[in-house]
């Protein structure tokens, strides 16, 4: 293939008045008719299923209202739960005692991993990070690698 | 009216850079339909076709950057050394001369040379040959290094070189 020997920079600017003096492609007339279609089809919609920009003024200040009532909500649902959390547990409601359960495992296994954490040699730790990197790494290059091969030259 | 001044322009925009004419619609589609929800400013005002051309160029840089995002990394791998630059392409060409070709068949010609691009050389080369996007604004849109940028763009332009020569466009620059 001819590939420009002249100044690139002439040859750019040469593709650039090219490309820009190519007239407009002509819009497909089916356009038309699916623009004004879906102009019929949004001015259809209730309001509740529209942007929020589009609601009444008291729709907007109501939602406003109601988001701001369900954060507080939540904050306090929060609270209230770390609170109460033992006390149901103690109350025989046997979900509630599940999850206080696996919440004292986990913390259980917390202690354990710190616990191991003082007595393993740090260059254990060191080693075993830099073995998971290595083979993050060749996983990583291997797929890598496939991508090019079977996607990207198929 | 408005809609017939304007959708040519609209529709070339999001064809050109998303390489297929179904997706070109649906994004003109969405332009348009956004346009009427603006039409009280937009119907006296004289930047209208530059808002459309922007609303045109944003929603297509969203469209094709939204689905591909998982294989940017992939894809910003050089080729392997020895690789060629670019894909050769090799579209069915009319038999007739340069001199012959009149602006329609010109078009439809580069237009056809422009889809069979790949999406990561067509987008930067669009952006930068036909919205006046500078090789800065293309990376930090579309999210890759400037260098990629600049090197998609120069594979482009050569891979379409034979088609604008064929054109009769830049014969002067291509002698060897």
């Amino acid at each position: 293939m001819n590939v420009p020997q002249k100044s690139p920079d002439e040859f750019e600017t040469r593709v650039s008045g090219a490309l820009r003096g190519l007239p407009p492609r002509r819009a497909p007339r089916s356009l038309e008719n699916r623009v004004i279609a879906e102009l019929e089809r949004r001015a259809g919609l209730p309001w509740w299923r529209r942007s929020i920009a589009h609601w009444p003024g008291l729709a907007q200040a109501g939602f406003v209202v109601l988001c701001a009532g369900s954060v507080r909500l939540a904050w306090l649902a929060g609270i209230w739960a770390g609170a109460g959390f033992e006390t149901l547990s103690r109350s025989g409601s046997s979900s509630i005692a599940r999850v206080y359960d696996i919440a004292t495992a986990l913390n259980a296994a917390g202690e354990v991993l710190r616990l191991l954490a003082g007595v393993i040699p740090p260059i254990w730790i060191v080693g075993g990070i830099a073995f998971a990197s290595i083979l993050y790494a060749a996983l990583f290059g291997l797929c890598a690698a496939l991508y090019r091969t079977l996607y990207l030259n198929a | 009216m408005f809609m017939r001044a304007y959708q040519d322009m609209v529709f070339s925009t999001a064809a050109r850079m998303t390489g297929n004419d179904a997706q070109a619609e649906d994004i003109a589609q969405e332009v348009f339909t956004k346009a009427y929800e603006n039409f009280g400013d937009l119907r006296a005002s004289a930047g209208a076709g530059g808002w459309l051309k922007t609303v045109a160029t944003n929603l297509t840089i969203n469209h094709l950057t939204r689905h591909r995002r998982r294989w940017r990394l992939f894809s910003e791998f050089a080729p392997a050394e020895g690789a060629p630059e670019s894909p050769l392409l090799d579209p069915p060409m009319p038999d007739t001369l340069a001199a012959d070709l009149d602006a329609e068949q010109r078009r439809e010609l580069i237009d056809d040379a422009l889809r069979r691009l790949p999406d990561h050389q067509r987008l930067p080369l669009v952006l930068y040959h036909f919205e006046d996007f500078s090789y800065e604004e293309i990376a930090a849109r579309l999210g890759i290094s400037l260098a990629k940028v600049k090197t998609d763009i120069r594979r482009a332009r050569a891979a379409l070189a034979p088609i604008l020569a064929t054109c009769g466009l830049v014969r002067d620059a291509l002698e060897a």
